[in-house]
């Protein structure tokens, strides 16, 4: 038996936007190699399956334990690993996430797999499976062969065209066997302080703050501006380093990909690890004192000028506009 | 507490992608005239975590790098910072290694070593951005890996509370050693090598190890780096009139409501 293995999480009976992109690019890997296209789905909660919003795969394994609820390697892994052992297939995909960064890489490990993480373009030739990954922070991309029986990448969010759901997949229950117990035991898990209320991942509207805020007594022009437009908060690395937001927030390479239609980046020099987050945005705006920018090449529009003085304007403008 | 902290050295990545080189194959990034590589940021992180934890706990630091003979130059660099030994791998059979051949490379290097209680290494490597040698690190060695870690809240000599990032907060987990760690950037500031750090770092040997010295075999790699490619930016923003800041701003939020985006 051999397939094209895709693997999600499921949170509230639904599957991840990422999840029917995985499908996409896993429907053309099917395609070419003739082998069936197989669904699992990491169930994060109790809710059952909507069958509306899954994608066109000939079985979906549903897994659900209660080591499933918060994250943790050793479990994920466990998961993965009885979807792998019920389907045998030759390829597997993930979406690349804070979390599959950090267990994919250990099941590739366990199974002495191949694997290229943050692939933005697959293909075959011969028996290798040929991924292509941005390196350096996104300004080189390197192609890699993969070989082997098992071969895995994680795909980022937003670059695959995603598969249209279609209807009922034969979905099958599976258990978790054998999660490793190791060393590690969680105290809790500490979510970042809400900020407007909008998931960064899946906002149409992101309002970004860099180092050029200036510190965390200006976040609130940051603020301000995402609520007029009820967009989600975003920030660059430095932003988080420094603390002035938590690292939840931040966008690029170490950060959360976003795929808004719209992206305001203020303050932000444009460097590529931070790009590396939005190549799926829309359309970028930014606004900069310094008409030299980096960002001003990847953005649509721009704004050469102080934020303190431009964003309030804008706002007080939005607002106009709205009533 | 005996640490142990891998440091790989890289390309600096603040070049500008307009300056970035590959060499005649395609498959390394050259750093342009003058631009010195450096310590990947990550492991620099990591040392300054491991330097504080040898600070409360006592113990040795010691840095691990496989590279060519330059990434001697990061190795002083660490021991100037105040790491207590420095060991390079360096063997042209790992010229373009994949994750898993370095990783298990590095572990055998570790093995060698003998005595340790934790592992420290970066969350990734800037040039390869790949994110994997610290977990094969860790298979081969049997150790559970925590990644990417933004904070070491409690430290005893036999275990660690750490704050391991995930979508939208971080976990506290309890860390029973030996363990290893993936360091992010919030972890810390690090700190700069003294004057006599460097003095002394000028004057300490540096044992090279190579393939055979490690007692491993080289395995056929599954991961084969074809060809790099530098990508190009070409596109250039629309930029907003206006005789003020605050004019321009107003302006935006026109042209944006006129492309009904807002
Ligand atoms: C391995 C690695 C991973 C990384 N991952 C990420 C990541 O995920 N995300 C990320 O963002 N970075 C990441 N970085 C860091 C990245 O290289 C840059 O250092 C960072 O993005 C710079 O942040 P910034 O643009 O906010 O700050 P700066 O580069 O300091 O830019 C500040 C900008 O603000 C402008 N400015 C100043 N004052 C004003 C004002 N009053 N009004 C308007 N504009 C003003 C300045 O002109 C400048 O352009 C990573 C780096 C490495 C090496
Ligand atoms: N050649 C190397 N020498 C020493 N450590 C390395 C090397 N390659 C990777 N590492 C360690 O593994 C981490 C992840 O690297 P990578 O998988 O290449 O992103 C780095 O931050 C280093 O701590």
């Amino acid at each position: 038996m051999a397939g094209i293995l895709i693997v999600g999480d499921l949170a509230a009976g639904r599957p991840g936007s990422e999840f029917l992109e995985l499908a996409g690019a896993g429907a053309a890997l099917a395609q070419a190699t003739g082998e069936p296209l197989i669904g699992a789905l990491i169930a994060r909660d109790n809710a059952a399956v909507r069958q509306d919003c899954l994608p066109p795969v000939q079985r979906l394994y549903l897994i659900r334990d209660s080591e499933l609820r918060h994250y943790g390697a050793a479990a994920f892994v466990a998961a993965a690993r009885s979807a792998l052992g019920a389907s045998s297939p030759s390829i597997a995909l993930f979406a690349h996430t804070l979390e599959t960064r950090d267990w994919v890489p250990q099941l590739a490990a366990a199974l002495d797999a191949g694997l290229v993480m943050d692939c933005v373009a697959l293909s075959l030739d011969g028996d290798a499976l040929i991924a292509t990954k941005p390196v350096y922070g996104g300004s080189v991309w390197g192609e890699f062969a993969i070989r082997g029986t098992l071969r895995l990448a994680t795909l980022r969010p937003g670059v695959f065209t995603p598969a249209t759901p279609s209807d009922k997949p034969e979905v099958m229950q599976l258990t978790v066997e054998h999660i490793a117990v190791n060393a590690v035991t969680m105290i809790d898990e500490v979510a970042a302080a809400a900020s407007g209320g909008v998931n960064l991942k899946n906002a149409k509207v992101v309002v970004s703050g860099g180092r050029g805020v200036g510190g965390a007594k200006n976040w609130h022009y940051i603020e301000g501006a995402a609520s007029a437009l009820r967009a989600a908060v975003g920030c660059s690395r430095p932003v988080a380093d420094s603390g002035w937001v938590s690292s939840a927030y931040t966008v690029g390479l170490s950060g959360s990909s976003v795929t808004p239609d719209l992206y305001i980046a203020v303050g932000i020099s444009g460097a590529v690890q931070h790009l590396a987050g939005i190549s799926a945005a829309r359309t970028v705006v930014a606004i900069n004192s310094d008409a030299d920018a980096e960002i001003f090449a990847r953005a649509d529009l721009g704004v050469v000028g102080d934020y303190k003085e431009v964003l309030p304007a804008f706002v007080k403008r939005i607002e106009q506009l709205k009533s | 507490m005996d640490i142990i902290v891998t440091i790989k050295e890289v390309t600096d990545p603040n070049i500008p992608p307009s300056y970035v080189k590959l060499d005649a194959q395609a498959k390394r990034i050259e750093s342009p005239f003058g631009v010195a590589p450096v310590l990947n940021g990550y492991d620099e992180n990591a040392l300054e975590e491991a330097l504080r934890l040898r600070e409360r706990h006592g113990g040795r630091v010691t840095v691990l790098s496989l590279g060519d003979d330059s990434s001697r130059k990061s190795l002083k660099r660490a021991l100037a910072m105040g790491a207590d030994a420095a060991i390079l791998l360096s063997d042209p059979v790992w010229m373009y290694a994949d994750s898993a051949t370095v990783g298990r490379a590095l572990a055998a290097a570790i093995r060698k070593i003998g005595k340790f209680d934790l592992v420290m290494c970066g969350r990734q490597a800037s040039d390869t951005d790949a994110g994997q040698v610290l977990y094969w690190i860790a298979e081969t060695l049997k150790l559970p890996a925590v990644s990417p870690i933004a904070k070491i809240a409690e430290s005893e000599p036999t275990n660690l509370t750490v704050h391991r990032l995930i979508d939208g907060g971080h976990q506290r987990l309890r860390v029973q050693l030996p363990a290893l760690l993936g360091v992010s950037s919030e972890i810390n500031e690090p700190r700069h090598p003294t004057m006599r750090g460097t003095m002394n770092a000028g004057r300490a040997l540096i044992p090279g190890w190579k393939l055979r010295d490690l007692g491993i075999a080289q395995a056929v790699p599954k991961v084969e780096l074809r060809r790099l490619t530098v990508q190009t930016r070409t596109t250039k923003a629309q930029l907003i009139d206006g005789s003020s800041d605050a004019d321009r701003g107003i302006a935006l939020a026109d042209k944006l409501h006129d492309m009904g985006l807002v």
